[in-house]
């Protein structure tokens, strides 16, 4: 036995187990860095093959997102915040009592009268009461919310500093591309040298080509839904659609989310019911358009799971870790599966097992 | 004074070319600097020891090898004598690519050999994200695999 070996492999170990330590609290900034790099990568790359040194590239790249952004910013977030706002006041800031501000809602109106009718027949379920509780209830939480903001300052610095980490490490990925990988593939023994390049195309071609994919799709989904709902004539369109946008990650659970986000919106701000209509109509017909040519398009077969494998990824995603890790789960579910298999496939080709 | 200065701006502006021995290699012969610095970022510096496998028949073909120093040993059907040694500025790799990217033979180091990896994907974008990189490349495997059939006897 080779014990040389076997102690430099015992030390390779430590260092990589102390690593891990040491490096932990900024696992989260690597993995959000290493997501911006690979959606950022093939501009960066097809500037490169034009002549433009690697480093300009990421530069020019970065130079033309924060362009799209401040105009994003001065020309939609006032009007985002100024959505999100609206929406807020309505629950919060009136001289009546919240529950008889909410009460005087249509809807919400009727359905407390009927529940109404329903106290004088039997007085003794007392569903009026209760449902005053629980628009009470609703309101309390949302209330919360500004409160919740300053109490979590430090979260909110930490945010920031994430912001700003990010684009600085993923400069890095994106300029020593290369570098990084032939750093990682020299590790690696001669005998499975080509392995190890099978499985980290694979891993980029997957991870590459899914994260890019599911951009698009938000992106469209929301300009879609905001159009949408601005010509049914539903209140704050475009802060609904980028919202369902992002839920429209999640498989399945997902666009019901934006649908069920338009027509609460609708029920809460008073409109005619007529509207809700409208509105679920106008989800409807996204999501008719994106499963019917914005998905198969962009991103087409990136993901091939059976759909009870996909709900029970989600579920499970959910139960684990919240609506993040719904976003998620898919996603690392399919790469650690499609890694497994690519790596059985070719240790058999290459006579390892 | 000024021509010292002159003479250092030119020498900074004029890189020169750390790439110029990839051109002894036939596939790279005709690239210019900036394609061969393409190509460079793209190369993995392997080691082999005396005796050390790099790949045998059968296996699926992931990489090309170009010799920096040392000797292979390649045995297969591709060659008449039934082996032939590699030596320093040859490559392998070339013709099973174009074939249904198995390995026809196996290749054995007979020395302490060094070579220069390029990964099939990265050849690929290197054909398609440059077109004219990539009709260079494309020509160079062609006159390879000509005067491998004209080595061959074929002649057409």
């Amino acid at each position: 036995m080779n014990w040389t070996k076997i102690v430099f492999i015992v030390i390779i170990l430590a260092m990589v187990v102390l690593g891990i330590i040491f490096y932990r609290p900024v696992f989260s900034y690597l993995i959000a860095s290493l997501v911006f790099a690979y959606i950022l990568d093939p501009l960066v790359t097809s500037l490169e093959y034009r002549r433009v040194p690697r480093w300009l590239s990421v530069l020019m790249v970065y130079a033309v997102i924060a362009g799209v952004l401040a105009l994003f910013t001065t020309r939609m977030v006032p009007m985002l915040i100024n959505q999100g706002n609206n929406l807020m006041a309505l629950f919060q800031y009136s001289d009546k009592p919240v529950s008889e501000q909410v009460l005087a809602l249509p809807f919400v109106r009727s359905v407390f009268e009927f529940l109404q009718n329903i106290d004088k027949q039997v007085p003794s379920l007392g569903f009026s009461a209760k449902f005053v509780h629980l628009i009470e209830t609703g309101n309390q939480l949302l209330g919360e919310l500004p409160k919740l903001l300053v109490d979590n300052y430090q979260t909110i610095l930490s945010m920031i500093s994430f912001v700003i980490t990010v684009p600085v490490f993923s400069f890095f990925m994106l300029k020593d591309k290369q570098a990084l990988r032939k750093g990682m593939l020299s590790l690696v023994p001669n005998r499975f040298f080509e392995l190890a390049v099978i499985l980290q195309d694979k891993i980029d071609e997957t991870v590459g080509r899914f994260l890019r994919a599911m951009l698009l799709e938000v992106i469209a989904v929301s300009i879609m839904t905001s159009v949408a709902l601005t010509i049914a004539g539903v209140p704050y369109a475009v802060l609904i659609g980028i919202t369902a946008g992002v839920a429209n990650i999640i498989p399945y659970i997902g666009p019901w989310m934006g649908a069920a986000l338009a027509v609460l919106t609708v029920l809460i701000t008073g409109k005619p019911l007529s509207m809700m209509i409208y509105a679920a109509l106008a989800m409807y017909l996204v999501q008719v358009l994106d499963n019917n040519f914005v998905y198969p398009v962009v991103v087409g077969k990136t993901i091939r799971m059976h759909p009870l494998i996909v709900l029970v990824t989600v579920l499970a995603g959910g139960w684990f870790g919240g609506i993040i890790w719904m976003l998620f789960s898919v996603p690392l579910v399919y790469i650690v599966y499609s890694l497994v298999r690519e790596l059985y496939i070719n240790l058999k080709q290459f006579r390892l097992i | 004074m000024v021509k010292n200065y002159l003479k250092w701006l030119w020498k900074v502006i004029r890189k020169p070319n750390e790439h110029q021995a990839l051109k002894k290699y036939m596939l790279f012969r005709e690239l210019n600097p900036f394609e061969l610095s393409l190509v460079n970022a793209c190369l993995h510096n392997r080691e082999y020891r005396a005796g050390e496998v790099l790949f045998e028949e059968g296996h699926p073909l992931e990489v090309l090898f170009f010799i920096v120093s040392g000797e292979m040993q390649v045995t297969g059907k591709l060659n008449p004598q039934g082996s032939a040694v590699l030596k320093k500025h040859q490559f392998i790799g070339v013709i099973d690519l174009f074939g249904n990217n198995k390995r026809s033979g196996s290749a054995t180091a007979l020395t302490d050999l060094s070579v220069l990896a390029l990964t099939e994907s990265d050849f690929q974008d290197l054909i398609s994200k440059n077109k004219r990189l990539g009709n260079k490349l494309l020509k160079a495997c062609g006159k390879f695999l000509a005067s491998y059939l004209q080595d061959m006897g074929s002649g057409y």
